[in-house]
């Protein structure tokens, strides 16, 4: 199953997956930060990544939901320190997951003699991912990646969404009928007409 | 609240508190006739209503072991949650957007309308919409319908249905409105107007939707003739020699079992749980389970043929502020050989949070990448519809149970099996076709089509039959095998209709209620 995309052809192309200024920041920083934050995170545990692993990661979690213009790398990387806290946690995760980045990246060796993190074409990079889309180790990637960014609070804002409003009288008084592009709907007094009997 | 004895076999015994279990409770309890609920979930109020989805969903949804089989996507998408509907007080009326159509008078005849369909099971009802016009206004009445029944107008018009609807007048439309929606749009009943909150199907925060939580269900309590146990799920019907039901066995809170004796059953735990328990019943007598003479029960599974059409707008819409279903476009909602499928369907406004939108826009494994991302980014400027057509009946749709595998009560898991027929493949074309000009003639810049939810329109496993070999209960929704044993959720449906099941199920209840009450009082059962 997949999104259809009527006969009116899409309004604008797909995103590249990030900006070039966004790429040259994740494979310059992705080794230092990712290993800056678990050093916070607790010293006592060792990551199960080296580091060319965790940035192998982070280049993928953008991948997998990219949005270059609207999320930073800040929020990517906050997505790859919760996968690696998970594999710090489970043994069966760090082993699955370790293995599914070697496998990517032994697939992209195999198709553009170059490592996963190297690919520049974000297309490739996602033929790539879907090869793997139906393991484990992937989808627990792809719905941490999901709930770190689409059900974050604090992302909400960036696309739009104001979340819970019951706190704040709901929306009847901020805007649930504000917008000018198309006409108003029909009057109180309208449509208490049209259910008199 | 009431307490009855275990012993006490003069109480009606009705398992389930939403739509049908919930109403036939209070109608009982209102006419001095006492009854024990038995509530699988637990006990649900105001206070635990949160506008949150994912929150709201693990909170609420009835997440028991399930199979989703046969060859819809869901089969493969969403292999254990067939269906999305709530375990807790008040049932699925918490988790319900508040829309209340009537069936349309061909929806009651549909094997008179449309004929034999090659491997569909389509049978007409045994009540009509005359027989029903009454009752639907006494329901319309209690849940505080929007619409001429109430006067209560219908709500105000927000950002994203007035996209729709202006998408529909420059189609030439002229059935589109913001009701009947049973959600007060005036104070109304103890309950406030509503505030266009939004969240609507994560419960009502404020209770200006109609649920049996802030109305059947206390209101029956307060009468001191309804006791209603939470956490209790039912596990076996009992009968005696003659054939006449005398109990339900059930769970209690703690795991214990507990039978609780009965005059009368009525079975309201919706479409999977009903027909479940009644095969879960099977005894010598009846091999085959309770009421299952026809072996009807279980069989002509219905959802709605159902689909969702996102639309990325010029502008900002923001559609999740205000009413979840906050209009409905009633236009294609009748029976036209000519466009190659039976039936009709209707074009509901649904917004979704940003949540939800990311996992049901594409579900599944693929959901992911650059073009689930980029559509993702126009959400604050989408407006979109649910679309629901009448969803044909077919034996092979049908609940049945796993040969090995048990819950964590014991009972054998049970398998979900739906696979569209080829009507359904042809109405949604023509809905995903509808729903994509309309939005095209008011400046669509792209058009997202969504497959199939888990279905919370669950409908036609213990169908109404006259004919007895053709159905498991009468038009009142009696087994024609077992005269003290009633099924009063959606179960009981003929045909699916294009419209929402609830405001149908709650004038059943009400209809069956008054028959059980007559009956009791006559000593018939």
């Amino acid at each position: 199953m997949s999104i259809t995309f009527h006969r009116i052809p899409p309004s604008g192309p797909d995103h590249l997956g990030m900006s070039r200024r966004m790429f040259l920041l994740t494979t310059t920083m992705a080794g230092i930060t990712t290993s800056m934050m678990l050093g916070s995170a607790g010293a006592a545990f060792a990551s199960p990544l080296d580091a060319g692993q965790s940035a192998m990661l982070l280049r993928m979690v953008q991948d997998i939901y990219p949005h270059p213009g609207l999320l930073q790398i800040s929020h990517y990387e906050s997505i790859s320190g919760t996968v690696i806290k998970g594999a710090q946690d489970n043994a069966e995760t760090a082993t699955a997951l370790i293995d599914g980045l070697g496998r990517v990246n032994a697939l992209a060796q195999e198709l553009f003699a170059v490592d996963y993190v190297d690919v520049a074409d974000a297309d490739a990079r996602e033929g790539i991912l879907r090869k793997f889309q139906n393991e484990g180790f992937f989808q627990g990637v792809r719905w941490t990646a999901y709930f770190g960014i689409y059900n974050n609070k604090e992302v909400w804002p960036l696309f739009g969404y104001q979340g819970s409003s019951v706190e704040q009288g709901g929306y009847l008084d901020r805007g649930f009928s504000d917008i000018t592009f198309v006409p108003q709907g029909p009057t109180l007094e309208q449509r208490l007409a049209e259910v008199q009997q | 609240m009431a307490q009855f004895d275990l012993g006490d076999d003069g109480v009606v015994v009705i398992i389930g508190s939403g739509a049908g279990g919930g109403t036939v409770a209070n109608e009982l309890a209102q006419k001095g006739i006492k009854s024990v609920v038995l509530e699988a979930g637990k006990r649900f109020g105001l206070e635990d209503i949160e506008n949150d989805e994912w929150a709201m969903f693990n909170k609420i949804s009835w997440l028991d072991k399930r199979h989703s089989a046969g060859g819809w996507h869901g089969a493969v998408n969403h292999p254990t949650l067939p269906t999305w509907i709530v375990k807790g007080f008040g049932g699925s009326t918490v988790h319900w957007a508040g829309v209340a159509l009537r069936f349309k008078e061909y929806e009651f005849k549909t094997r008179t309308t449309y004929g034999a369909i090659d491997g569909a099971n389509v049978e007409d009802w045994p009540v009509d919409l005359a027989e029903m016009t009454p009752w639907y206004e006494k329901a319309e009445l209690k849940m505080g319908v929007t619409g001429k029944t109430t006067g209560m107008p219908h709500l105000p018009w927000n950002n994203g249905f007035r996209v729709l609807a202006e998408g529909c007048r420059r189609t030439g439309r002229s059935d589109y409105n913001s009701g009947p929606m049973a959600i007060n749009s005036v104070e109304r009943d103890g309950r406030p107007a509503c505030q266009q909150i939004g969240f609507c199907m994560q419960g009502c925060a404020i209770g200006a939707k109609w649920s049996t939580m802030t109305t059947e269900l206390p209101r029956a309590e307060a009468t001191g003739n309804c006791e209603i146990r939470t956490d209790c799920m039912a596990l076996r019907i009992e009968h005696d020699a003659a054939g006449k039901v005398t109990g339900v066995v059930y769970a209690d809170k703690d795991g214990n079992q507990q039978l609780q004796k009965a005059r009368v059953v009525c079975v309201a735990g919706n479409t999977i749980e009903s027909p479940r328990l009644l095969l879960n019943s099977a005894s010598p007598m009846y091999p085959d389970g309770l009421a299952n003479s026809s072996g009807q029960v279980g069989k002509n599974y219905m959802t709605h043929t159902t689909g969702g059409v996102y639309a990325a707008m010029p502008e900002k819409v923001h559609m999740f502020r205000g009413t979840s279903v906050a209009g409905i476009v009633g236009d294609e909602v009748h029976h036209d050989a000519s466009r190659g499928f039976s039936g009709g369907y209707y074009l509901e406004f649904l917004s979704l949070g940003l949540p939800f939108m990311a996992a049901f826009l594409e579900p599944g494994n693929t959901g992911w990448g650059r073009s689930v991302s980029r559509a993702l980014e126009s959400y604050d400027r989408m407006s979109g519809v649910w679309v629901l057509g009448e969803d044909l009946a077919q034996e092979r749709n049908a609940i049945t149970l796993h040969d090995s595998e048990t819950d964590q009560y014991g009972l054998p898991v049970p398998i979900v099996s739906k696979t569209p027929h080829n009507n359904d493949y042809a109405m949604t074309a023509h809905m995903y076709e509808t729903s994509a000009q309309i939005y095209e003639a008011v400046g669509a810049t792209d058009v997202y089509e969504l497959p199939s939810y888990p279905a919370s329109h669950n409908m036609g496993t213990n169908r109404m039959h006259a004919d007895r070999a053709k159905g498991v209960v009468n038009g009142h929704g009696q087994s024609h095998d077992i005269a003290n044993l009633f099924v009063s959720d959606g179960s009981q449906f003929t045909s699916s209709a294009a419209c929402n099941p609830t405001l149908t199920i709650v004038a059943l209840a009400i209809r069956q209620a008054e028959y059980i009450a007559k009956e009791m009082n006559a000593h018939s059962i």
